[in-house]
């Protein structure tokens, strides 16, 4: 790549996949009618070989195909009028794309069909052949001539031609002319003849036509005149002046182009966006030779469409990028099968465009953005998709599939496609943005501040986050020595109690579940004693013996308390596990007594 | 209606006035059928694409018609339901030589078949399959079969072959709708 270029690379973000239910066509609740279907109308063809057109202006538009054939012989330009073929006529190379377009300006004013094949253009008019335009010749390899002549004086033999053909092959920048690289490709009994046979011409280098456009030449309105644009195997873009059929203008690119969108105007200014054979995008425009963008995709191009100012390629990898006019990611859709072609649906009444993509699982998806809006069913793979007036239908889709089938649908009159989010993923909401409120003075000065004092801040912070941590240690150790935890510390007799309240009053049921937390260490001679305010509660028995606490059992111990006062207030009552014959407590519990909702026991 | 009107009808003086619709896809032909329909020197000999709509009036042997020739270009076809309920009888014309387009003449036949001014009234409806003159067109039975015109029940409804051009065709169809209008009426 140039440096000149702004390389932009395509992010990958997976976050949707073949969305859960959207509209399949059926037999009852279809978008579209179905008119014709031939599954045996011979047509062998893709979409840069199809074009509509009002070939007679009677306002009946026709199907101009360049027809394939089996890819050897029977190449044709056919022309099919409602639902039968109008006539053929014999192409002598395969088509690599079909254009209608208008040439000048006299009436009236019959669009001319262009037919790219091999080197050449046909063009025709009234379907009648007119012109043929024919690439200019490419540069010879000087040695490759120098070789020839020779061989053309009989100075050397086959066999030398060979070899020194070999190495010209090896080390030259001008690749060899296709018949010196066919030469090379014979058995040795063969050479003689060949070389006898071809020697005396002149050795010619040509390039062919890879895929065709049309633009616009001073005008935007629908029957401007318009230039051809062409791509061409030796990595060039030539745009041609539709009367004289010079070139306009010739363009360079790093790669040799496989598919192109061209929109604008060519006096005024105009975006040529080619899909090359290296997996890259790039963006020509008026009065640069080079690419002004360039958009390396992660695979190869398999279709490229504009929609308005966007532009959406295939990939091989199954996904759709939707990309902006100057290289900005857009989108990315992933696809349930590899695509088979694309095209673009324009509904013009209601200004509704989208993109269609045909797919190897016998399916036509309709995609506007990223959204995917309905889903055709075709009986065979789609080989070539073809939207717009037909016949006297404005909204008709022309598909060709792989058996060489021939499928036309139109679109109802009453169809509308609903533009709803049918893919599954974040929620419209997330992208709303929030209205947050301006910053205020005291808060700049506030952040100023902070900003201006951030160390002396921290230090603060610090002594005082090391203040409150003594503060606490503090606090536990004294809690530990004082046995004023529920849990006990003490070496030869761990402890552990908490305490749970049932009940709504006035008697409440106090269960306290004692455990002995050592290994092999059973206690005895405990005791449990109650502290509590006696206006308040009673209990029938605030003193009494533990069991044995066996370890690692938990053992639940219940008593009864009851409530004195109906004023709604609560105390504290405080448990003690004391050891018989010591005072200090081995632990103690708090409980907070709810607040007693039942009236006291009358 | 006063006694004397009823007595010049009863005597064929004057005639009912009876509304009609002439529906079908634009080029099919409806205003070249109308035109021919009417007395030879009110006809006029350039027809153009209908814009919106048309009235025109002609008399047959006891009825006296006012058809409403409507445009039959997509971007018009919404207004046809807003007649629907003036029409006392609807005249579909069908171009029998446009096969492609056949299954939107008869998507347009059901919708109108199906909306709420025309489902439950027993209005009569004529097909003319017309261009009978073009060299591939289909017969009114193909037609028939392929506007799915037998599974019409409940409506009384006649197809003929026609020929807008010379008008061949167009009085056995006239001749069908004026009975059926009479027959309704009684």
């Amino acid at each position: 790549m140039t440096s000149s270029l702004g390389a932009v690379r395509g992010v990958q973000h997976r976050d949707e996949r073949e969305p859960v239910s959207v509209e399949r066509s059926n037999e009852t609740n279809s978008k579209w009618l179905d008119a014709h279907y031939d599954p045996l109308a011979n047509l062998y063809t893709f979409s840069s070989c199809t074009a509509l057109l009002d070939l007679h202006r009677d306002g009946e538009a026709k199907l101009v195909v360049g027809d394939l054939g089996t890819g050897l012989c029977n190449m044709k330009l056919k022309v099919y009028k409602g639902t039968s073929l109008m006539t053929e006529n014999a192409l002598l190379d395969l088509p690599t794309g079909v254009v209608t377009f208008l040439m000048d300006q006299n009436e009236p004013r019959t669009p001319a069909v262009a037919v790219a094949s091999g080197p050449y253009i046909y063009v025709y008019k009234n379907l009648r052949p007119y012109f043929k335009f024919t690439l200019p010749a490419l540069d010879v390899n000087l040695l490759e001539q120098d070789v020839w002549n020779q061989a053309k004086q009989d100075m050397i033999d086959p066999m030398t031609l060979k070899e020194m053909l070999e190495g010209i092959r090896d080390k030259a920048d001008v690749p060899l002319s296709v018949r010196s690289l066919r030469f090379l490709m014979l058995e040795q009994e063969e050479m003689e003849s060949f070389v006898n046979l071809h020697k005396h011409h002149p050795i010619k280098r040509q390039t062919v036509i890879t895929c065709m456009g049309t633009l616009k030449k001073n005008m935007a309105d629908e029957d401007a005149v318009s230039c051809l644009v062409i791509g061409t195997e030796s990595a060039e873009v030539l745009i041609l002046d539709p009367e004289a059929f010079t070139i306009l203008t010739k363009m360079n690119l790093p790669s040799v182009p496989a598919f192109l969108d061209v929109t604008g105007q060519y006096d005024v200014e105009f975006r040529i966006t080619m899909a090359c054979r290296n997996g890259s995008l790039y963006i020509l425009r008026r009065d640069s030779k080079r690419p002004k963008y360039c958009i390396e995709l992660s695979s190869q191009p398999v279709g490229l469409v504009r929609v308005q100012k966007n532009i959406v390629v295939g990939c091989s990898e199954e996904t759709l990028h939707a990309y902006t006019q100057k290289g900005k990611k857009l989108w990315t859709v992933y696809l349930p099968s590899s695509i088979t072609t694309m095209g673009l649906l324009d509904q013009k009444s209601r200004g509704f465009q989208a993109v269609m993509v045909g797919l190897a699982s016998q399916e036509v998806h309709l995609y506007r953005d990223k959204n995917l809006l309905n889903i055709i069913r075709t009986p065979d793979v789609v080989t070539s998709v073809c939207f717009g007036r037909y016949g006297r239908e404005d909204n008709t889709l022309i598909m060709t599939t792989k058996g060489g089938g021939l499928i036309i649908k139109i679109l109802k009159r009453t169809a509308v496609f609903e533009e709803k989010d049918t893919s599954p993923g974040p929620p419209l909401a997330q992208g709303v943005k929030l209205s947050v409120p301006k910053k205020t003075k005291l808060y700049v000065d506030q952040t100023l501040r902070e900003r201006e004092n951030a160390v002396a801040m921290h230090r603060i912070f610090q002594a005082d986050l090391y203040r409150l941590r003594l503060m606490a240690a503090r606090a536990y150790v004294k809690a530990l020595e004082g046995s004023v935890a529920p849990i006990s510390s003490v070496q030869q007799e761990p402890l552990q109690m908490n305490a749970v309240v049932q009940g709504i009053g006035p008697k409440f049921k106090l269960t306290l579940n004692i455990q002995n937390t050592s290994i092999n260490h059973p206690s005895i001679h405990l005791l449990i004693s109650f502290l509590y305010d006696e206006r308040l509660y009673s209990m029938e028995n605030s003193f009494f013996k533990i069991p044995l606490l066996v370890p690692g059992l938990n053992y639940p111990i219940e008593t009864f308390v009851d409530c004195l006062s109906d004023k709604g207030i609560s105390d504290l009552i405080k448990v003690f596990v004391l050891r018989e014959g010591k005072s200090a407590p081995l632990l103690t519990a708090h409980i907070n007594m709810p607040v007693s909702e039942g009236l006291a026991a009358a | 209606m006063g006694l004397l009107d009823r007595l010049a009808g009863l005597l064929g003086l004057k005639k009912k006035e009876v509304h009609v619709l002439c529906l079908g896809l634009d080029n099919s032909g409806k205003t070249t059928i109308i035109n021919k329909l009417k007395p030879s020197n009110a006809q006029t000999q350039d027809i153009v694409p209908t814009i919106g709509f048309n009235i025109e009036k002609f008399k047959t042997s006891s009825l006296s018609f006012t058809v409403f020739d409507m445009s039959g270009q997509g971007r018009y076809r919404n207004l046809w339901e807003h007649y629907y309920k003036e029409g006392m009888a609807i005249i579909f014309v069908v171009d029998s030589s446009d096969k492609l387009r056949m299954v939107v003449a008869k998507e347009e036949l059901e919708t109108l078949l199906n909306h709420p001014d025309i489902k439950h009234r027993r209005i009569p409806i004529l097909f003319f399959a017309n261009k009978m003159d073009v060299r591939d067109a289909l017969s009114a039975v193909k037609v028939s079969q392929m506007m799915l015109l037998e599974t019409i029940k409940d409506k009384p409804w006649h197809i003929c072959a026609s020929d807008g051009l010379k008008g061949e065709g167009l009085q056995e169809g006239v001749d069908w709708l004026q009975d059926q209008i009479q027959a309704m009426k009684i």
